[in-house]
């Protein structure tokens, strides 16, 4: 190891609530050597956005770094300089890179203007020079056509876009340091993993020491070096990135990692790790391990004495009594990567009183086997055949929003084309089967299922709910219909009226559409509760007394509240924590076993997804791709569209370098659609003219397992087989 | 056990209360409200001549309150030059004001933001022809729409004790409302807006609710703090709309005991007989209408802050 860019020793960062100094983070410590990468991963609370800002000196104003540790920057003491020496090191030689790059962005100011801004403030640089390095940093950081971005107002990028200019403009004056804070949370995998790209390349090339946070365990591991995992402000480990993947030390480490779906699980062969309980209050600290409430290896000794941070060699480091006995823990590398397909040996870790046996699973009652001849066109009519389970049924659905006219289009007569957000969607959905949708923010997913649930109403097609035909909006349908289709949405946050208790919050449905008595609903209100793991008495809660996992549960149980046939469920843990997400993931999966209920799944995750479905549709501008059995999808061959989602994926394993397929170009407008096959804009695979003049038909992999595409299926193959090897499929 | 939603509105309406006292200006805004409130609703008991119009006094009797000596004497703030007593006029006179000013804010903000919550949650074609008649009703200045509205219904000519000439004498209190309602419409509509987008909403849609019950049950709870501060707002307009009106003689008719109307009655040649008789009704109106400034000025603070 070279000098120390950055030396980080016993850093306490207090935060003032009322009169009293709160520490948020403590006894924090770090290395960073010029051109290496470290990882700070932690769910939303565990101080590593706090870390970030105290590296800059940059807390606001009720943040303070407490005296004692040592702050090091090029072998500089940080904690001692003044404002204005700060101000010089934020101008050239640290930089920050914030999560949400739309708001970071002068909205009224063109892109160039600002990054040329940017130099001129730091090292005195303005005109054609200027501009000359701007233009050469767009370039760099893979913005295509570097003039015509510079001479844009930050809204008329995209999210990818904005967010290459904000590295831009980090990286401009060549800093020593740069913290990136979750730069792509909230892009789409197939814009990640260009960033991600573009990220280790730049590092590569200009040794600069960089700090990635974030709570997303794959992109750690596609990405750095070393690896701090913090959680309620202390570091719990700390390792090289492939030795944490592959035997983490710490028992929440451990948790983290075994609570993310691989691509390929299935709900069928086991129920996912969960972490129970809450993050604790920072005002409530214990003396003991900050994580013994929900840790399962705790001792009398974890809620007494605190552990302190022991150095295990090898450059690791953990904050536990009990390490060695976390190290002989399974966990998914040590005893995978071949899950157990078969449904029949399933393992439990969730109760262990659950059946798995799920008829609906095997393939024969699937809802799409595509009848070869007939997929032609722009509807590309994929005929159902099958009539016994079948829940739902859609049929040539379209959403088409209309754009309203401009003064030209008055004066020329003409009228604007509309957005074709949905354009001709086919699906079959089997009683208490899961039929996962995936595809790119903007691919029309989100709009289906609105339409479907029935707040939008639909420009054309047929919706069947158990042999009857659905009316358009939810005010034209009957309580009957209502009762059978219900939604859980992706956010909490904003899914529970802050000012109705929970159990006002689920009385309502049951006495609207189960038609009970106040004293039914009583007592249902309890079992609902129960149902979804929370104890009677969060009935008088309001949604504030909740936590975001908790919130979703009774989103969940509301949703139940009417004994539904389908759950639409919206993206319904992208906005939780990771060790939350699992236990609500394992929830969904049990109640639906228990319920017989269907899920419309909507999630951008693959993973996720892949975990919940048994039948997944891939969707892109407004239109399937690829439909089939998720056990099918991720494997080869597959749609190029859904190759390059599958290769996006940061895979939670270091070991996993595989060739990614990157898509580079932005999704198209969906109001001026691109002819022949909608995705011949981005295709790596196009083949020629043909896939620009005429719409792909549908080739039958095998039954239900469907791909539109001009490319015949063996030739997909050939080309495919050796993306992913097998056994990472699991 | 956990407080129910009762304990729980008790307890928002303490932080409520106690944001809104720990700034000076605001505490002191509204104890001086409050102060005029028990004037308003107590004036006929504490008033030493509970009739406004008692001429029984001797006339242009200089004001007797000596603060230095700490004497109030028999009539603290004098005589006007009919022989009534200014301080029980100034008392009694609270009460009108309070009354019209208050109740034309209540029912504006009754009618108003149930009109901007359907707007503003029904959308499409009803919403755009209404909110084009608040625009224009918004450009329109208030005072002269108050004394456009007040001169044409005051030419009427009803029949004593029929309900036309009833409405005819609350004419003021209605005009408040009338000129109201738009503004707290709108303010309704623009939060309403904001909140049918979030989810609850959309969750309440698909189990099939009524429309009041969407507008009154799950939109109006989150709309409340930011019509709580627009009806104080209102309030603090209010009060100084029908002060003017009262002055410029288009309020309160003599020879009842308005302040607005005491201060025009008394100025020109009869101020320098009794410069009290104007003094102390202009003070009184300054003094509320500072006063209700400040608290809604807490009241906006403290409605942030709660929530």
């Amino acid at each position: 190891m070279t000098r120390p860019l950055l030396d980080v020793e016993n850093l306490t960062i207090s935060y003032r609530i009322g009169k009293r100094w709160i520490p948020a983070v403590r006894d924090f410590h770090l290395q960073l050597a010029p051109g290496h990468i470290v990882g700070l991963v932690g769910e939303s609370g565990s101080g590593k956005s706090t870390v970030a800002l105290a590296l800059m000196r940059y807390l606001s104003s009720n943040g303070r770094v407490e005296s004692g540790g040592r702050l090091a920057f090029a072998g500089e003491d940080l904690l001692s300089k003044s404002a204005a020496e700060m101000r010089s090191i934020w101008a050239r030689r640290i930089k920050l890179a914030p999560q949400n790059a739309g708001a970071a962005l002068n909205p009224s100011m063109k892109i160039g203007a600002q990054v040329t801004e940017v130099l001129g403030a730091a090292l005195g640089i303005g005109g054609a020079e200027a501009e000359r390095a701007v233009l050469g940093m767009f370039h760099d950081v893979n913005l295509v056509d570097p003039e015509k971005v510079a001479d844009r107002y930050p809204h008329e990028l995209s999210g990818g876009m904005q967010q290459r200019v904000v590295i831009a403009m980090a990286l401009i004056t060549n800093p020593e340091l740069l913290i990136l804070d979750e730069p792509t949370t909230g892009l789409d995998v197939t814009t990640e993993a260009v960033i991600l790209d573009l990220i280790r390349g730049l590092m590569a090339e200009r040794d600069t020491g960089v700090i990635y946070i974030t709570h997303n365990l794959g992109v750690v591991a596609q990405l750095c070096e070393r690896v701090l995992v913090l959680y309620a402000g202390e570091i719990m480990e700390e390792a090289p990135v492939d030795q944490l993947y592959a035997t983490p030390r710490h028992p929440y480490s451990l948790g983290l990692l075994n609570s993310v779906p691989r691509l390929g699980q299935s709900k069928a062969d086991s129920r996912l790790h969960s972490i129970s309980g809450n993050p604790p209050a920072l005002t409530q600290l214990s003396a003991g391990c900050v994580f013994a409430d929900r840790c399962e290896f705790v001792i009398d000794k974890c809620r007494s004495a605190k552990p302190p941070l022991e150095q295990l060699g090898d450059g690791r480091a953990a904050r536990c009594f009990r390490w060695e006995a976390v190290a002989v823990y399974p966990h998914p590398k040590s005893n995978a990567p071949s899950v157990p397909r078969p449904t029949g040996d399933a393992s439990h870790k969730e109760g262990g009183t659950l059946s798995t046996q799920d008829d609906a699973h095997s393939l024969d009652t699937l809802p799409f086997p595509p009848s070869g001849g007939r997929g032609r066109g722009m509807g590309g009519k994929c005929q159902a055949s099958q009539t016994s389970a079948r829940l739902m049924r859609v049929t040539d659905l379209k959403k088409h929003f209309p754009v309203a006219k401009s003064l030209e289009d008055w004066l020329r007569g003409r009228t604007p084309a509309p957005i074709r957000a949905v354009d001709g969607v086919n699906l079959t959905l089997g009683a208490g089967q899961t039929l996962g949708l995936v595809g790119e923010s903007g691919s029309g997913k989100t709009t289906l299922s609105r339409v479907i649930i029935g707040l939008q109403e639909r420009s054309g097609g047929q919706l069947e709910l158990l042999g009857m035909d659905i009316r358009n909006s939810v005010r034209e349908r009957s309580p009957d219909v209502l009762s059978k289709l219900q939604m859980v949405f992706q956010n909490p946050q904003n899914s529970l009226n802050p000012y109705l208790s929970v159990r006002q919050a689920l009385r309502r449905p049951l006495v609207k559409l189960r038609g009970m008595t106040p004293a039914q609903a009583e007592a249902e209100v309890s079992e609902l509760l129960r149902r979804v793991n929370l104890r009677e008495d969060y009935a008088d809660r309001f949604p504030d007394e909740l936590s975001g996992g908790e919130k979703q549960r009774v989103v969940i149980a509301r949703a139940f509240a009417s004994d539904p046939d389908l759950i639409i469920c919206d993206e319904p843990v992208s906005a939780l924590d990771v060790s939350v997400q699992s236990a609500v993931l394992n929830l969904l999966a049990r109640l639906q076993e228990e319920h017989g209920t269907a899920y419309l799944f909507i999630s951008h995750d693959l993973a996720v997804v892949g975990y919940l479905s048994d039948v997944i549709a891939v969707m892109y501008l407004g239109q399937l791709f690829e439909i089939g059995a998720a056990s099918d999808l991720f494997q080869p061959p597959y749609h190029p569209y859904t190759e390059a989602l599958v290769s996006a994926i940061p895979v939670a394993d270091p070991e996993h370098k595989a060739e990614r397929m990157l898509l580079h170009d932005v999704l198209p407008s969906a109001q001026r659609l691109p002819s022949g096959c909608r995705f011949h804009t981005r295709c790596p695979r196009k083949i020629g003219a043909l896939c620009e003049e005429e719409a792909p038909p549908w080739r039958e992999v095998d039954a239900g397992h469907a791909i539109r595409c001009h490319i015949p299926l063996e030739e997909l193959s050939a080309l495919q087989g050796s993306f992913l090897r097998p056994e990472e499929i699991g | 056990m956990k407080p129910g939603p009762f304990s729980r509105r008790l307890a928002a309406l303490r932080r409520f209360a106690s944001v809104l006292l720990r700034h000076p200006q605001s505490a002191l805004g509204t104890a001086l409200v409050f102060f005029f409130l028990i004037l308003a609703l107590f004036g006929a008991r504490l008033a030493p001549y509970p009739n406004p119009n008692d001429q029984s006094h001797a006339p242009r009797v200089s004001p007797t309150l000596d603060i230095g000596a700490l004497q109030v004497g028999e009539h603290p703030f004098g005589t006007d030059r009919l022989g009534r007593d200014v301080y029980s006029r100034v008392i009694l006179g609270a009460g009108s004001i309070f009354r019209i000013a208050g109740l034309g804010t209540l029912i504006s903000v009754l009618v108003g933001s149930a009109v901007g919550l359907y707007m503003g949650y029904r959308g499409g074609w009803f919403d755009e022809l209404l909110g084009r008649v608040i625009d224009a009703l918004l450009a329109i200045p208030a005072l002269l729409l108050a004394l456009v509205l007040v001169g044409i219904i005051r030419n009427l000519d009803f029949e004593i004790g029929s309900w036309q000439a009833e409405l005819a004498d609350n004419v003021v209190l209605l005009v408040i409302a009338v000129l109201y309602v738009p503004v707290v419409a709108r303010v309704a509509r623009s939060s309403a807006l904001d909140i049918k987008t979030r989810e609850f909403v959309e969750a309440a849609e698909i189990r099939g609710e009524p429309t009041y019950y969407i507008i009154f049950r799950e939109i109006l709870p989150s709309v409340i703090p930011a019509l709580v501060v627009e009806a104080s707002l209102r309030f603090s307009y209010a009060i100084f709309l029908v002060a003017s009106l009262g002055f410029l003689g288009f309020g309160a008719r003599p020879p009842s005991p308005d302040w607005g109307l005491m201060v025009n009655e008394n100025r020109g040649g009869f101020y320098q007989l009794t410069p009290w008789a104007l003094d102390f009704p202009a003070l009184a109106i300054a003094i509320l209408v500072i006063a209700v400034n400040l608290m809604s000025d807490g009241v906006r603070r403290a409605a942030q802050k709660g929530d």
